[in-house]
């Protein structure tokens, strides 16, 4: 008897779901057993980490404020990632963002919500978009490998950051310490009812929307995702391959720019260095489990946000390191990524004889 | 800048580009057979823990080297298992490894930081340290770096005149042409993946081994991410990764020295430095019309036969 | 009804058995901005929470690697929710995000460490490293040579420049001629760039390194060019036997202990505490034997002074860099002044951005 592999052909409908199931349930069991390995109860400790998550309003809650930078950065990485443009820099494009919309807010303090605000929104896209645009413009002009420039304009971004937050603007009284003055009332975004969440939530849900429509009722969300499953058949076909990188990477950086915009004008009302908490990575893992649909895009980000929020309770109860979280993020991301093999191929047992 | 503190500059450009350089060479020698691994940052973390842990047990810097390798190895043998048997897309994969590899090496780490281990030390070689300035920049370091030296002319010589080279290039352009010649192209492609991760595991250890002698969480500091940029600088050549990672550490240790000197740039500035270069040289070589040498199947993954 | 009236039990039963067992332990919790393996900051403060936990009746739990802001907050509130009876926060960042919380839960003690703001039950705490840093200034500025002295910094914050200068002050109070250079890494545990960053200076001609972040990468650097090297946090004599003179270091412990012992008695009130060397929150580590023993019982001699309270480090004359007076002859800096730092004493080259 040997196993066999074929090609499956038609697609493997609600077993996707079982697929993407159990491979989130052997990287719990992996996990456990580290735990395990370490003399924790592993099963409490699972229980404390969906606790943590999901157990109660203020979890949720928590869940939801965390997910939001990162949907909105793994929603723009999964349009670059469509047209099979790798945008690792979503990063960089949220600092961007952040320093658009802290510049727009201390240079126009005077001005009133209803056009400062939009105006933070705008400086942040413009930012974060023309951040995006340079590793598109190095890519089709000189054929520079975009993983790389994307990469390195994160380290630069984050520096520009610092830069200016240590420099030029620095809270006079911030007692030294690197961050700007806080924004003025007009320039934050408020929160909804008594809850911890920002408005933030309903621009997530329009971006979310409207990046879905443009994705599968629009020609041009046609044209990105023909060009980005065969780029040699979509030049055939004269899509215009150029304009569309460069139109993802704007968008792609402007989304990671308004989440930039929102940590700073939603949660910390300021800009300080520690806005970077790697949500731009987070989003590619984001993007990637979800396989690049807007929708799975915002349950993937809620369980990535979830585990984040999650590990704190670990932490809390049994002083498991802050590390375990990356590991459980490298596993599933692992799992489901190896987990796939099984949507496309069928395993089957085959007598020797039949070869 | 006074000659001694040009030739210190370029000593020191040698020491802080060698764990670049094994990672770079791991990388090019993985990316050669087709397969891109961006997980070189988490190999390198779990590769400088090891080394530390067992060069610290046994006493014995060389075992510490060797479990470096071998645990880099075992990690990177992890994208392929997802990458070469179970088709994962192999971007994801490998950022999915350095998130993995980070997170291991804290969890595992933590309890020997603080601590120092035996290593290797400096050993300038006879005759040739006292070489004029040559000497000073080249032969007064430890052995690993002699070891570099040699470890780079000789993946060349491999990747260009042996059978195995050839068939690892071949792997890496044309799996199907490869495959029809006889060649055993998965095998290829894990020796590839493991190979790369076993220098790249080399590259983390040289940084608790030898740089220092010192364990903490996040040792390698983005080193990973720059030999992953270092290899398309290099057009996928082992002879040119020893310039680009000498460069590359030159700019860390200038950056470090225009400081000591009393310069008033802002240290942001100067720290944008390593990385606005690497941007600028690959626009460079890009321009040059180079830029498209990549291994011609690089990233894409050889479907099981029916 | 009836058919869920089990069911309710159970449920009860079950959120009863989660309940806190019957005798109060006081729960204390601790929230640091870096891994506990950073070796550093949070690694001291963790030492701190070990010290406590070791105390009969406490129970600690922390989290570590916080971001300042929502998350800073969010974990707070957790804490507070949990009933967490003392929550300390130890970065700076952390304040505005604990000044919220602790308006919710006014039966909880907040403490926060490096900042200024108070509430009825939030006080703050930090402690006075910079005098152990001017003590070690003196024993750089007793055994350099060539009068210039190496700083490896870690980030432009108040409290690094603070220490410098003390360092500095310390250095001038001895050798008056003497230049302190300073490199930043922006860094708090990279070894291998900190210790580039101490060959560097050691390139330009220092003979004794100093550093803020707490990896002995510098230390090594120093041994290997036969310099000296002052280390930071903790005894570091393990690492560069030849180069290593002393250490000025943290210990939270006492501290922690005092606030866990009042807040239990119900003594506590809001407050801000910045002790030095007289409560030994700051130490400095023995002093190796490559310290002559006339420097050794110099430095002794200022130590007690400063113990005793007869003695400031900053206390005037002082100059910045341009030259321009900061703190006037006679007086001493306040405790503000302190806080906010952000400027270079005369004798410093390099940048404070």
């Amino acid at each position: 008897m040997r196993l066999r592999v074929t090609k499956r052909q038609e697609p493997l409908g609600w077993g996707a779901c079982l697929v993407f199931f159990g491979a989130l349930a052997f990287s719990l069991a992996v996990s456990a057993a580290l735990l395990a390995l370490q003399g924790k109860p592993a099963f409490i400790g699972i229980r404390l980490l969906f606790e943590g998550a999901f157990g109660s309003r203020w979890a949720l809650e928590d869940c939801l404020l965390k997910a939001v930078p990162i949907f909105l950065c793994a929603l723009g990485v999964a349009v670059a990632f469509r047209l099979q443009i790798w945008n690792l820099g979503a990063e960089g494009q949220f600092a961007l963002g952040a320093i658009g919309a802290s510049w727009a807010a201390l240079t126009f303090p005077a001005l009133p919500g209803s056009y400062l605000l939009p105006l933070m929104f705008l400086a942040a896209a413009l930012a974060g978009g023309l951040w995006g645009l340079v590793p598109a413009v190095l890519k089709l002009g000189l054929r520079v490998n975009e993983i790389i420039v994307t990469l390195m304009l994160n380290y630069i971004g984050i520096l520009i950051l610092e830069y200016k937050v240590y420099g030029a603007w620095k809270d006079p009284g911030s007692f030294g310490f690197p961050m700007t003055r806080e924004f003025p009332a007009a320039a934050i975004v408020g929160n909804i009812g008594a809850t911890r969440l920002n408005w933030g939530l309903l621009v997530c849900l329009g971006c979310g929307a409207a990046i879905a429509l443009f994705l599968d009722r629009t020609r041009l969300g046609y044209e990105l995702k023909a060009s980005g499953e065969n780029i040699r058949a979509a030049r055939y076909a004269r899509l215009p391959y150029g304009r569309l990188v460069l139109l993802v990477m704007a968008l792609s950086g402007a989304l990671a720019g308004w989440a930039g915009c929102l940590e700073a004008s939603g949660s910390l009302h300021r800009l300080q260095p520690t806005i970077m908490a790697g949500y731009g990575y987070t989003a590619i893992v984001v993007a990637w489990l979800a396989r690049l649909n807007p929708l799975n895009i915002g349950i993937a980000a809620l369980l990535l946000a979830g585990l984040r929020v999650g590990v704190e309770n670990l932490q809390l109860d049994l002083q498991v390191p802050a590390a375990f979280g990356q590991i459980m993020e490298g596993l599933i991301l692992l799992t489901v990524l190896a987990g796939n093999f099984f949507k496309d191929y069928r395993l089957r047992w085959r007598e020797p004889d039949d070869a | 800048m006074t000659p001694e503190l040009t030739i210190a500059l370029l000593a020191a450009a040698v020491q802080s580009g060698t764990p670049i350089l094994y990672a770079t060479l791991g990388e090019i020698f993985t990316e050669r057979a087709g397969v891109l691994n961006l997980g070189v940052e988490g190999i390198m973390l779990i590769g400088a823990l090891a080394g530390f842990i067992v060069a610290k047990t046994t006493g014995v810097p060389v075992y510490g080297l060797l479990a470096g390798g071998l645990c880099g190895a075992l990690l990177a043998a992890v994208h392929g298992l997802v990458c070469l048997v179970f088709q994962g897309n192999q971007v994801v994969s490998g950022l999915a490894l350095t998130i993995l590899g980070t997170g291991l090496s804290s969890f595992w780490g933590t309890a020997f930081i603080g601590q120092r281990t035996v290593g290797f030390e400096k050993l300038p070689l006879p005759l040739l340290s006292e070489i004029p300035v040559l000497g000073e920049i080249f032969f007064q370091h430890d052995p690993l770096i002699y070891l570099s030296y040699l470890l780079a002319p000789l993946m060349w010589a491999f990747l260009r005149y042996t059978r195995w080279g050839l068939g690892l290039r071949a792997v890496g352009e044309t799996p199907a042409a490869a495959a029809a010649a006889g060649l055993r192209v998965l095998a290829y492609r894990w020796a590839g993946v493991l190979v790369g991760g076993v220098l790249m595991g080399f590259g983390g250890a040289y940084l608790s081994l030898a740089y220092t002698h010192l364990w903490t969480n996040g040792l390698s500091a983005g080193r990973g991410w720059i030999a992953v940029a270092l290899v398309i600088f290099t057009f996928w050549r082992p002879g040119r990764a020893i310039l680009g990672a000498y460069l590359f550490g030159g700019v860390m240790a200038f950056q470090l020295r225009l400081q000591a000197m009393g310069t008033t740039l802002p240290s942001s500035l100067l720290l944008m430095l390593p990385y606005g270069l690497t941007i600028a040289v690959l626009v460079f070589s890009s321009w040059r019309g180079r830029g498209s040498e990549a291994p011609a199947a690089l990233g894409v993954n050889i479907e099981p036969r029916e | 009804m009836r058919r869920w009236l089990p069911i309710l039990l159970i449920i009860a039963l079950m959120t009863a058995g989660t309940l806190p067992a019957a005798e109060k332990e006081l729960k204390v919790g601790f929230v640091y901005v870096s891994p506990i393996g950073d070796a550093g900051w949070s690694y001291a403060h963790d030492l701190g929470r070990q010290h406590i936990a070791a105390l009969p009746g406490v129970q600690t739990a922390y989290v570590e690697a916080v971001p300042e802001g929502a998350d800073a907050e969010r974990v707070i509130l957790n804490m507070a929710r949990k009933n967490f009876d003392v929550i300390f926060a130890t970065s700076f960042g952390y304040m505005d995000p604990m000044l919220k919380v602790a308006k919710q839960f006014p039966k909880t003690v907040f403490m926060h460490c490096s900042g200024f703001k108070l509430h009825q039950n939030m006080g703050n705490y930090f402690g006075r490293m910079y005098q152990a840093r001017y003590l070690s200034g003196m024993v750089a500025g007793a055994m350099t040579q060539k009068k210039i002295l190496g700083y490896v910094a870690a980030f432009p914050i108040p409290e690094v420049i603070r220490g410098i200068n003390a360092f500095t002050l310390g250095a001038q109070a001895v050798a008056p001629d003497v230049q302190v250079r300073v490199v930043w890494t922006k860094t708090w545990y990279d070894p291998a760039t900190e210790k580039e960053a101490a060959k560097s200076l050691l390139d330009v001609g220092a003979d004794v390194i100093a550093q803020h972040q707490d990896s002995p990468g510098p230390q090594e650097a120093a041994q290997e060019a036969g310099a000296y090297a002052i280390g930071y946090n903790s005894d570091m004599t393990a690492f560069a036997p030849k180069a290593h003179l002393v250490a000025p270091v943290w210990n939270w412990g006492p501290f922690y202990e005092q606030i866990a012992n009042e807040v239990r008695d119900g003594s506590w009130k809001s407050r801000s505490d910045w002790y030095g060397m007289e409560k030994g929150i700051v130490a400095l580590s023995p002093m190796t034997d490559l310290v002559p023993r006339t420097v050794q019982d110099m430095v002794l001699a200022k130590k007690a002074e400063i113990v005793a309270g007869t003695a400031t480090v900053f206390k005037g004359p002082v100059s910045d860099q341009t030259g321009t007076l900061r703190i006037a002859a006679g007086e001493s800096a306040s405790d503000e002044a302190l806080l906010g730092m952000n400027w270079f004493v005369q004798g410093v080259v390099g940048t404070t951005e």
